[in-house]
């Protein structure tokens, strides 16, 4: 009988962003200045070697996350909400443990994450409200933050008004 | 024309772009500062050419110390030469306060960061001129295409951002006066030399590159600590976003 009252999963899409565009910038910086002492002074060079073998794990995760841009969604079930980037990132917040749900401009530190004009991912140190569990497509301006117990989650859903409703909602339904 | 001067260039514009862009994100897009970055500009090749070789020589043909004797001079005249660089670079940064127009900014701690960060940064980019210009002097370097020289790409642009905080350091000083002044000058050619350490130790030859090349880091995060720690004791009110912040829902026990 109870089976019958569980309402469907909703999907929600952040706003729009040219977020990929910065981290393929990224991984082509990185694939530029590995690159650069190989080719001057040939790949016989151990020291242009090993900046080479450092450097292009990190371009390819760049090229990955550009890639799995599109798959940022926010997932609206019964009793949790789920953000969601590719394979990499799903955070589970249950509705039970959610104490506050506000929109704000974040405030910046110099501390490096992934956290571009357009996109913030993972966990990123904000100078106002300490560590945030990003899934966005802005890193500081106009953020819903979900505070719980234990955690903070940033996510720029495109129509905000409309998740916040719902979201509203199934907390209080 | 040597190649190093296209990377200086490339070098520039990344220094000018990223750390530009840090101020004018973190004063809440302010544009006011931009204008010091030419101020310093000059103040490397002064420091380094006239000043720092000057007392050098100024000091070994006092002591009687022939010129040229690289690790073989006296220990104490080894150590003079490297207490020489924050002595006479860290006074040379502030300089441009002596125009009106400049000190005309600094009003409180906020402003002192921020004017100390770019004069640092301004000077920070006059020293990676004259460090290509230095390079292309010598004929090894002056043969080898621009993109040999990523190395000096990475550390001038962490250069620029290191003089930022050891001026911005010195200048919070002189704003807040009296025995401030001493203290922010002893922590800027202190921190100074910190940053220096394994460069001088390297040249030395107390430690191997490979060490040389790891060790570098640690006075960069230790400086970036410094300069988050300063910019948040010195945030002001209206730099504070949460004004605008929009409550949609609160969970009643929350209060």
């Amino acid at each position: 009988m109870n089976a019958a009252r569980v309402k469907p999963t909703r999907i929600f899409q952040p706003r729009p962003s040219y977020g990929w565009a910065w981290l393929i910038l990224m991984a082509l910086i990185i694939i530029a200045v590995s690159i650069a002492p190989a080719a001057a002074m040939g790949v016989s060079s151990r020291n242009a070697i090993l900046t080479l073998i450092i450097c292009t794990p990190i371009a390819l995760a760049f090229l990955i996350l550009a890639f799995w841009f599109p798959t940022m969604r926010y997932e609206l079930e019964q009793d949790q909400l789920t953000l969601r980037y590719g394979l990499v990132l799903r955070y589970q917040i249950p509705l039970r443990e959610i104490r506050t749900v506000r929109r704000r401009t974040l405030s910046l530190t110099i501390w490096s994450t992934v956290r571009f004009p357009g996109i913030a991912l993972f966990t990123v140190p904000y100078a106002d409200v300490g560590n945030v569990k990003m899934c966005a497509t802005a890193a500081l301006n106009d953020i819903l933050l979900i505070e719980t117990d234990k955690e903070k989650y940033g996510l720029t859903p495109a129509d905000e008004e409309l998740f916040v409703a719902a979201l509203r909602a199934q907390m209080e339904g | 024309m040597p190649q190093i001067y296209i990377m200086a260039v490339i070098t520039l514009v990344f220094s000018v772009a990223l750390w530009g862009g840090l101020t004018f994100l973190f004063t809440g897009h302010q544009k006011k500062y931009f204008w010091l970055l030419l101020l310093g500009l000059p103040l490397s090749a002064v420091a380094n050419l006239l000043l720092k070789s000057l007392a050098i020589i100024a000091v070994g043909r006092a002591a009687h110390v022939q010129p040229g004797l690289g690790l073989a001079a006296p220990i104490w005249f080894l150590a003079f030469k490297v207490l020489v660089t924050p002595l006479v670079e860290e006074p040379v940064k502030v300089l441009p306060l002596l125009l009106r127009q400049a000190r005309k900014m600094v009003t409180n701690q906020a402003s002192a960061l921020w004017a100390g960060f770019v004069l640092g940064v301004s000077f920070g980019l006059g020293e990676a001129c004259f460090i290509a210009y230095a390079v292309a002097q010598n004929d090894p370097y002056s043969s080898l295409p621009w993109y040999a020289f990523t190395g000096f790409l990475n550390e001038r642009i962490m250069a620029c951002f290191a003089h930022g905080i050891l001026t911005a350091v010195l200048v919070i000083g002189l704003q807040r006066g009296g025995r401030y002044i001493l203290y922010g000058s002893l922590t800027a050619i202190g921190l100074h030399l910190f940053l220096n350490a394994p460069t001088v130790m390297y040249q030395f030859q107390w430690i191997s590159y490979e060490l040389y090349n790891t060790s570098i880091v640690i006075p960069f995060i230790v400086l970036a600590m410094i300069f988050e720690r300063m910019r948040r004791a010195t945030r002001e009110l209206k730099d504070d976003p949460s004004g605008k912040e929009i409550v949609y829902w609160q969970r009643q026990d929350t209060g």
